[in-house]
């Protein structure tokens, strides 16, 4: 619990209105995106520096709190969540962009930039920051690299690692590490910046990002395929590979998607059909005509119901930032959506599809799937009733034995979400062991005393850590 | 209280729906459009935030605490959430319910109490009794401002509020309410027959706005009816927490317009059709659901009206001039007609339409927001002023009294030289005598 005192100092070291240690502030500033986990933490701060950052640690370790680094709190995995209370320490004022280097070609930005903020800066200069998580209007770079997000765009473009090209951060034992830079090449020891991406803010505090910036694509085809059934939309995805195009987007969403999205934008998506899928290829234009014309060869050979081509950009763009809203759509139908991040190899896409269908209904479920279908990445969603604890407990039991089948063909449990609190278990399913001893071991080396986001990753067989936890008010007067 | 719908620490008399609550998955797409958490960059002063503080009174977590009640009025109510929320969660309406629990909870002093039975009581259900307290002094003189002064530490309103108030009031003409006959007849090829519902303040403040309407509507092949007995839409009263009064009121209206046989109920303020708009959900214990959705299927703002039935242009004047929109919150948010002002805007002889960035961005106005945090509020408008003086438009035209107001003041406390009228206002210069 934390004292009076050392509430004064931080209030003293950040300024009065970057602390808050009210019960209503610290009820909100408990939970992310992720369905069922919330717990206060004890103090929230907002550094505004790395300089307070530092500060702020200082009196975390004095004070024996855990530090759990947030961004805005749009992770689904449970990464920001407080599970041992402790302080939360905020990096959304920190967002200033520093730097668009046009001669190098990169961008430098403070971690608590917004993604969307950060691509509409470079775009005014002609350039280009492909990473685009559907939550790009509000999540925040340190939060993209602590997860290493994807995007819309990864299957051409790749997710956020690829773009990483410098961090800076602050370790647990309050020193700053500089990792990488402008160079293009670099393998000077270890590589700790890729260590740091994905790392889920469990081996130090990411305060300011360099990335890559290309130059933007000159043209862009965006086509829209519709299918009578799921398995044939899989297998398009799969088709569309194997001829060797790879469109920059391939993105996916079934009936029970397409409707939640379609009450919500009003777009005359169709109701009635089983799958959609959004294809845009770019480049080159006459690479781009091409590439545009095979791919409705392919639809076509697969036995698409339908295939439109969007009119122009701005058709483009509503049906792009319409497929963004497909998760926070789906949850207009049911109080709870449960979603996950299973990934396959792309071959595998229509067979996850038909195994999707049959454990939704073995269970009993209420299931709706979009997803990067082009990186064999699928969120298989189950709308249900946090109160209804046999629906939870079947919804458990899908996933499971969902993952059983996803782990056998050589897919991973998270694409994209990373492990947090929420997918604990499922990691050691995949890497083994022996695979968690050592990530432990990385852990230990980096924050000997475990103070960063403790709960997070693997298990530490503390009861304070289980997945679920729901927690009153406690701050001690 | 059932067990699917617990209030927990509410009280049970118009507290927030606890699956409306529920509803909120937490993906921060809101955040971004929230005018409080653009200024505070605090999550309780966001849409996402103001959900969960909700939910947590709902779940026992936490009682309805000062905090509670302080985010329930600092929310603008303007309901930019609503129309960035992919799941259908309206953050603005449940703190509009809180605003009532807050008056449950936090009882007014006497002072508070004595403001709320003077102007919500009996002020604003009473047209006859607002407009002789309007004459032969100026409005805010009896409408109970000399009062407020003296009592505007209990109302916490900012310091600088008087200033304001006074500042933001137009030149006051007789109100149009007594001037308006019952029935303006349809000019050239008769379109119908519609009821005009003339809200309070337009009467009151901006009676050559509504003027222009019924002359739009007349022009365009309607008769308008306009019954002089309408009383508030209730949305001051919605917006202060006083649901009982606005429910009163609201079957007033609803069995005065019901026995006039129009195609449709039309409105030039966004604020009332808004609130026109929601008397379904505020009577739905206690009205005939037939009753209640046959008015609710009437209601029109009027922009929607016009763009609905095609605005007939054949005749009209050139009016040649540069405008930019803002759109008010009660119309884009609260009932989402932003392309229809738009629509006329292009269509009227003349006139260039020149797109503000953030046309949707509130004001700052916000009924009594803007007094009682003026700080806050300039910041707000600044903003909006910024976007709409890069237009370079000629004319920042609204269509919201409110919003009106407010940019009034605006451009004339800043001196940035832009006209600001209310879209009937521009199509009234183009229709000819
Ligand atoms: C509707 C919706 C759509 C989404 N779509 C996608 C998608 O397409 N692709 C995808 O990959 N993800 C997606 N996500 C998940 C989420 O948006 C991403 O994981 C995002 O990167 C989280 O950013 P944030 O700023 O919200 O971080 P938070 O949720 O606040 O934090 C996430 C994790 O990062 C850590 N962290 C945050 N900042 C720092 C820092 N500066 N230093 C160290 N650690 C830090 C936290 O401790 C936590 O573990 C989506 C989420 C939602 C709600
Ligand atoms: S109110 Fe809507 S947009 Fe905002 S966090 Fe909740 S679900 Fe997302
Ligand atoms: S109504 Fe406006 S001010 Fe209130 S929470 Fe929604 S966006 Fe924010």
């Amino acid at each position: 619990m934390i004292s009076k005192a050392a509430i004064a100092h931080l209030q003293e070291k950040l300024g009065e209105k970057n602390v808050y240690h009210e019960k209503e502030d610290l009820l909100v500033l408990g939970y992310d995106s992720t369905p069922g986990v919330h717990h206060l933490p004890e103090v929230v701060v907002y550094p505004t520096s790395t300089d307070e950052v530092i500060a702020a640690m200082e009196i975390a370790r004095r004070e024996g709190l855990a530090v759990t680094p947030r961004g805005s709190g749009t992770g689904l995995s449970g990464g920001s969540v407080p599970v041992k209370g402790g302080m939360v320490l905020c990096l959304t004022r920190m967002n200033r962009i520093v730097e668009v280097d046009e001669e190098n070609l990169t961008a430098t930005a403070e971690a608590g930039v917004v993604t969307l903020d950060l691509f509409n800066a470079v775009a005014a200069k002609g350039l280009f920051y492909p990473p685009d998580p559907g939550s790009q209007k509000i999540s925040t770079l340190g939060g993209n690299v602590a997860e290493n997000a994807g995007g819309l765009r990864g299957l051409k473009y790749g997710v956020t690692r690829d773009y990483v090209m410098a961090l800076k951060g602050v370790l647990a034992d309050l020193s700053v590490v500089s990792t990488g830079g402008k160079s293009v090449k670099d393998v000077a020891g270890y590589g700790f910046k890729d260590l740091l991406v994905g790392s889920e803010g469990t081996l130090g505090i990411v305060t300011e990002i360099t990335v890559k910036l290309i130059p933007p694509p000159q043209a862009k085809r965006t086509i829209l395929a519709y299918f009578g059934d799921v398995r044939t939309a899989g297998e398009a995805v799969s088709r569309i590979i194997a001829a060797k195009i790879i469109p920059s987007t391939m993105e996916i969403m079934d009936r029970a998607t397409i409707n939640c999205v379609e009450d919500y934008v009003k777009i005359g998506l169709p109701r009635h059909m089983a799958a959609l899928l959004l294809i845009e290829v770019d480049g080159h234009p006459a690479p781009v005509a091409e590439e545009a014309e095979a791919v409705r060869r392919v639809l076509e050979q697969v036995g698409a119901a339908e295939i439109h081509v969007a009119e122009n950009a701005g058709e483009a763009a509503s049906l792009a930032a319409a497929r963004r809203t497909a998760l926070s759509a789906l949850a207009r139908v049911s109080p709870t959506t449960l979603l996950e991040d299973a990934t396959v190899p792309r071959s595998r896409l229509a067979e996850t599809f038909a195994e999707i269908e049959r454990l939704a209904d073995k269970y009993r479920l209420k299931v709706g799937t979009f997803g990067h279908a082009g990186d064999g990445n699928l969120h298989p969603t189950v709308l249900c009733d946090e109160r209804n604890e046999d629906e939870m407990k079947r919804a458990h039991d899908f996933y499971f034995e969902l993952y059983d089948q996803v782990l056998a063909w050589g897919g991973t449990v998270s694409g994209e979400h990373g492990i947090g609190m929420a997918k604990k278990e499922y990691l050691a399913r995949q890497i083994g062991e022996g695979g968690v001893r050592v990530m432990k071991r990385i852990k230990r080396s980096f924050d000997p005393d475990g103070i960063f986001n403790p709960g997070k990753i693997f298990d530490e067989g503390d009861s304070s850590t289980r997945p679920h936890v729901e927690e009153g008010f406690r701050v001690s007067e | 209280m059932s067990a699917s719908d617990p209030k927990g620490n509410f009280k049970p008399q118009d507290a927030p729906r606890y699956d409306d609550v529920l509803q909120c998955m937490r993906c921060g797409f809101c955040l971004p459009t929230c005018p409080t958490y653009a200024l505070t960059g605090r999550e309780r002063s966001s849409p996402r935030g103001r959900v969960a503080l909700a939910r947590a009174v709902a779940e026992e977590k936490l009682e309805f605490t000062e905090a509670v009640k302080e985010e329930a009025f600092f929310c603008l109510d303007c309901r930019a959430c609503t129309t960035a929320c992919p799941s259908g969660v309206r953050a603005g309406e449940v703190m509009e319910i809180c605003r009532s629990q807050a008056h449950a909870f936090y009882p007014l002093g006497k002072a508070g109490k004595a403001f709320r039975e003077f102007i919500l009581r009996k002020m604003l259900p009473s047209p006859e009794l607002m407009e002789t307290s309007m004459l032969p002094t100026r409005l805010y003189q009896r409408l109970g401002i000399q009062w407020l002064v003296r009592h505007s530490k209990v109302l916490k309103l900012a310091p600088e509020w008087m200033a304001k108030a006074e500042g933001m009031l137009p030149d006051l003409e007789k109100p149009l309410r007594t001037q308006l006959p019952e029935v303006v007849p349809a000019r050239g090829e008769k379109r119908g027959r519609v009821a005009f519902f003339l809200g309070c303040v337009m009467t009151l403040m901006y009676p050559g706005v509504s003027r222009q309407t019924v002359r739009v509507l007349a022009h365009q092949g309607f008769d308008v009816v306009t019954p002089a007995q309408a009383k508030c839409c209730g949305a001051p009263h919605l917006s202060e927490g006083d649901r009982e009064t606005a429910r009163s009121l609201a079957r007033f209206n609803i069995d005065l317009f019901l026995s006039h046989d129009v195609d449709a109920i039309v409105t030039d303020c966004a604020g009332c059709g808004a609130a026109l708009k929601e008397y379904e959900e505020i009577l739905e214990e206690i009205e005939d659901h037939d009753r209640l959705a046959l008015f609710r299927s009437k209601i029109r703002d009027i922009s929607e009206f016009l763009a609905e039935k095609g605005l007939r242009t054949e005749g009209m004047r050139q009016v040649k001039t540069t405008v930019t929109y803002h759109e008010p919150c009660h119309l884009c948010h609260a009932q989402g007609i932003s392309s229809q002002p738009r629509e006329i805007l292009r269509r009227i002889p003349g006139v260039e339409l020149r797109e503000m960035s953030e046309s949707s961005w509130c004001c700052g106005s916000a009924a009594t927001w803007g007094l009682k945090y003026s700080e806050e509020s300039r910041q707000v408008l600044e903003r909006k002023l910024g976007n709409a003086r890069q237009t370079g438009a000629e004319i920042l035209v609204t269509a919201n009294p409110g919003c009106q107001l407010q940019l009034a003041w605006g451009v004339r406390e800043t001196g940035q030289k832009q006209e600001v009228l209310h879209l009937m206002e521009l199509l009234g210069r183009a229709i000819p005598d």
